[in-house]
């Protein structure tokens, strides 16, 4: 299973595609949105992870390109540090289909990737 | 400037004879490219409405091309002006209506018109400033023909009067939320100015009032003695006046608190009670009803209350030449939780006018012109007690009647103590035995009082000019105690104490002595490790106070940060490597991003600010640094904010010992 892993935050981002990886998925990881979507137009995978702040493009952002444009079905599962209610409602409103606050939990995490990608196939 | 059409018509569009400055007007509201807003898509809406048109929009013409603010049915954020029909629209102030373009000269051949958007019908009404300058259009288009009726005319201009309306607004709103940023500012700064000037002020006080009091216990004859009695006043009524400039500037930034610890009531009110009753004349009668079923022990602020009271009756006393003051407490009302007691100081006094006493309690106000110079005072006093009452959730009230006295009553709630109340532990002198004390202190007024005292104490004293000298000694020398000025060259108070604390794994007592007053710095000094604080003009009894509780402390293993790194083994799955390399990185990064952290404070660049806050608290996170994350998410808040306050200065401190301590314990590993 391929997954796009987007978040601006190293230490997070390394870890957490080691834990996947440890778990049996092939991570990509990029530090950019801008360059984690260009990944997305030009390869297929199957879930996107990724954070909302980040430089380049936001994961909102990448979340609408996907749904509107591609128009891809693909699970996106999207995480942030806000606390902010709104943040959560809005990312489903775009077509996200899991939303984590952080600190994300690595178990947690896994069980709603399996849900995902179970459900679509 | 008036520039003719052929001179500016370079380019082969219509342009208007004040373009130039029609172009500065556009400039002014801000408002190419930026983002969709309701108002303006609302009022679109309404244009098709109103036209029963498929096209309509808001647009604003600049030098080169139309932009749409807001648009139904074109799909386009601009087009060059050069095809626009715009341009001509805003040439003149009126409606232009072209009610079928094959018909109409200028535009029967327009590629808009036989081709691309088969412009039929178009009306556009000019948006006209306030100033008199056509920035863009508000627009009709139909694929068909069409005619206006005058309803419609009428109801197209007034939409345009109101989109000019919302630009004003906007354009308003933007100005005050900047205005608003810079009186934020400024009462930030104030607050740091009075804070500062009051460090620079109790500084050489602290030398006049240390000193007078040394000089007092000396043997001098009468004359000399009533001299350095009129000095101990003096500077005693300055530094209350300094202390009140203080409060004040607090209560205003919302930084005073009112603290919750349990106090024996009776005996504070006592208390007061002997100190007042010194300063009464001959003449009066100071007088301290307490109720029988009053509370010995309550929760609550003892020093606030303290202050209130000592306030009213101080008035009290000033303004009554003879007879009584009066100060009872009662018990009004209690719960299962709390007291509810009546406090009422009164008096027979001069009393106060009616027209008066509404504002005996704004600043600066005196009921008489004449009482600064007959009785004194700063006019501060009331305003701090009624802010100090407000404080606690409650109203003063005065009644008065001229030379018959005044009543000032305020009813407090405070919670009830748990009856079980331990005995302090008392120390006495000789049990300290001969101490050996290093003083870090810079000033050398202070460094001689402070010599003097320790003698008078019967302790051993060390001086160091700065920090670093006072390392020097502490490698060098055994010491029991260190008392720490905060500010000083070199290595400061605060860098000298973590020094001590985690490179010299020291848990020597250290004493923190500061002119300072800045809100939380007391909280700041106990999270670098430091044992006690004492402000400065310090009291003897005050300093000795200290050195008793920190002495008879039970001397504390240095309490070192428990890492929870369950959260960062789960990641790494059990991998040490991994693990390792995380916590290299860890180590690598996270310094560095503090001290960026703080220098983008530094220069208030609240941006960066929350940029690196942010991302800081996802790497914290990972180590369960939750108390530090919480620092990282006030900081972001504020910083979105755009406005830093005392409180992000002391989370920068505490995450910034944190951190060195996190970092100290990561590498050991």
């Amino acid at each position: 299973m391929n997954i796009v892993l987007a978040e601006d935050n190293d230490i997070l981002r390394r870890s957490l595609s080691f834990f996947l990886e440890s778990k049996g998925f092939v991570v990509k990881q990029f530090s950019d949105g801008k360059d984690a979507l260009e990944a997305i137009k030009t390869n297929t995978f199957d879930l996107i992870l990724t954070d909302i702040n980040m430089p380049g493009v936001s994961g909102m952002e990448i979340t609408q390109y996907v749904r509107q444009t591609i128009g891809s079905p693909i699970p996106i599962i999207i995480f942030t540090s806000s606390g902010v209610e709104q943040t959560e409602l809005d990312c489903f409103d775009i077509g996200a289909n899991e939303f984590i606050a952080k600190p994300v939990s690595p178990a947690v995490l896994l069980v709603r990737i399996n849900k995902l990608l179970n459900k679509r196939s | 400037m008036q520039l003719t059409f052929e001179s500016m018509n370079n380019k082969d569009f219509p342009i208007p004879h004040n373009e130039l400055e029609r172009l500065a007007a556009l400039k002014r509201y801000n408002i190419i490219d930026t983002l969709p807003e309701n108002a303006f898509d609302d009022a679109t809406k309404l244009v098709s409405y109103i036209c029963g048109v498929p096209i309509a929009h808001i647009s604003f013409i600049d030098e080169d091309r139309q932009w749409f603010k807001s648009e139904i049915g074109i799909g386009l954020t601009e087009v060059p002006r050069e095809i626009s029909f715009c341009q001509y629209t805003i040439m003149d102030t009126k409606m232009l209506e072209i009610p079928d373009t094959h018909l109409n000269d200028t535009f029967k051949d327009d590629d808009n018109v036989t081709g691309g958007f088969k412009v039929r019908f178009y009306a556009g009404v000019p948006l006209t400033t306030p100033d008199g300058y056509n920035i863009g259009t508000l627009c009709a288009i139909d694929h068909v023909t069409k005619e206006l009726n005058d309803d419609q005319r009428n109801a197209l201009s007034i939409v345009a009067k109101h989109v000019v309306n919302q630009l004003e607004l906007r354009t308003k709103n933007i100005e005050l939320a900047k205005q608003k940023k810079i009186a934020e500012r400024a009462v930030f700064a104030k607050d740091s100015f009075l804070a500062n000037m009051s460090h620079e002020i109790r500084t050489p006080l602290n030398a006049i009032i240390g000193f007078t009091d040394l000089l007092a216990q000396t043997t001098m004859d009468n004359v000399q003695r009533d001299y350095i009695e009129s000095v101990q006043v003096a500077g005693e009524n300055l530094l209350i006046i300094i202390n009140d400039i203080l409060d004040l500037s607090k209560i205003e930034s919302g930084n005073l608190t009112i603290d919750a610890q349990s106090f024996n009531l009776k005996k504070t009110l006592k208390h007061i009670y002997n100190l007042l009753k010194v300063k009464a004349s001959k003449d009066i009668e100071v007088n301290l009803f307490l109720d029988a079923d009053m509370p010995d022990v309550v929760i609550g602020d003892q020093g606030r209350l303290n202050q209130i009271l000592v306030n009213l009756v101080g008035n009290s006393i000033k303004f009554t030449q003879e007879g009584e003051v009066t100060v009872s407490v009662k018990k009004v009302g209690e719960t299962d939780d709390d007291y509810s007691l009546k406090f009422s100081v009164k008096d027979t006094g001069i009393g106060i006018q009616k027209d008066k006493l509404k504002t005996i309690f704004d600043r600066f106000t005196q009921a008489e012109e004449s009482t600064t110079r007959t009785f004194g005072g700063t006019g501060l006093g009331l305003n701090i007690v009624k802010q100090l009452v407000e404080l606690h959730k409650s109203e003063i009230h005065v009644k008065s009647e001229v030379n018959r006295g005044s009543e000032f009553f305020f009813v407090l709630t405070y919670k009830k103590a748990p009856p079980a109340v331990n005995a302090v532990k008392t120390v006495s002198k000789n049990s300290l035995g001969q101490l050996k004390i290093l003083l870090c202190e810079d000033n050398i007024l202070n460094q001689k009082l402070v010599k003097s005292v320790m003698k008078n104490f019967g302790f051993e004293l060390d001086i160091a000019d700065n920090g670093e000298a006072g390392i020097e000694f502490l490698s060098k020398n055994n010491y029991d105690l260190v008392l720490m000025d905060l500010q000083m060259p070199v290595k400061d108070g605060y860098q000298t104490t973590e020094y001590i604390r985690n490179e010299m794994n020291s848990t020597i007592p250290i004493i923190a002595m500061t002119a300072h007053s800045l809100v939380g710095e007391q909280e700041r000094c106990f999270n670098v490790g430091m044992d006690a604080y004492v402000p400065k003009p310090f009291k003897q009894a005050a300093l000795l106070g200290a050195i008793k509780t920190v002495m008879s402390k039970d001397p504390k293993p240095l309490q070192k940060r428990k890492l929870d790194l369950s959260f960062l083994d789960e990641m790494s799955c059990g991998d040490p490597d991994f693990k390792m390399e995380m916590i290299t990185l860890f180590v690598e990064k996270i310094p560095n991003e503090t001290a960026q952290l703080q220098d983008a404070f530094n220069h208030n660049d609240t941006e960066t600010v929350m940029r690196v806050a942010h991302n800081m608290r996802s790497s914290l996170d990972i180590f369960m640094l939750h108390d530090l994350t919480n620092c990282l998410s006030v900081i972001e808040e504020e910083a979105r904010l755009g406005q830093f306050t005392s409180e992000t200065v002391n989370k920068i401190e505490i995450l910034h010992c944190g951190i060195i301590e996190v970092i100290k314990t990561l590498k050991e590993l």
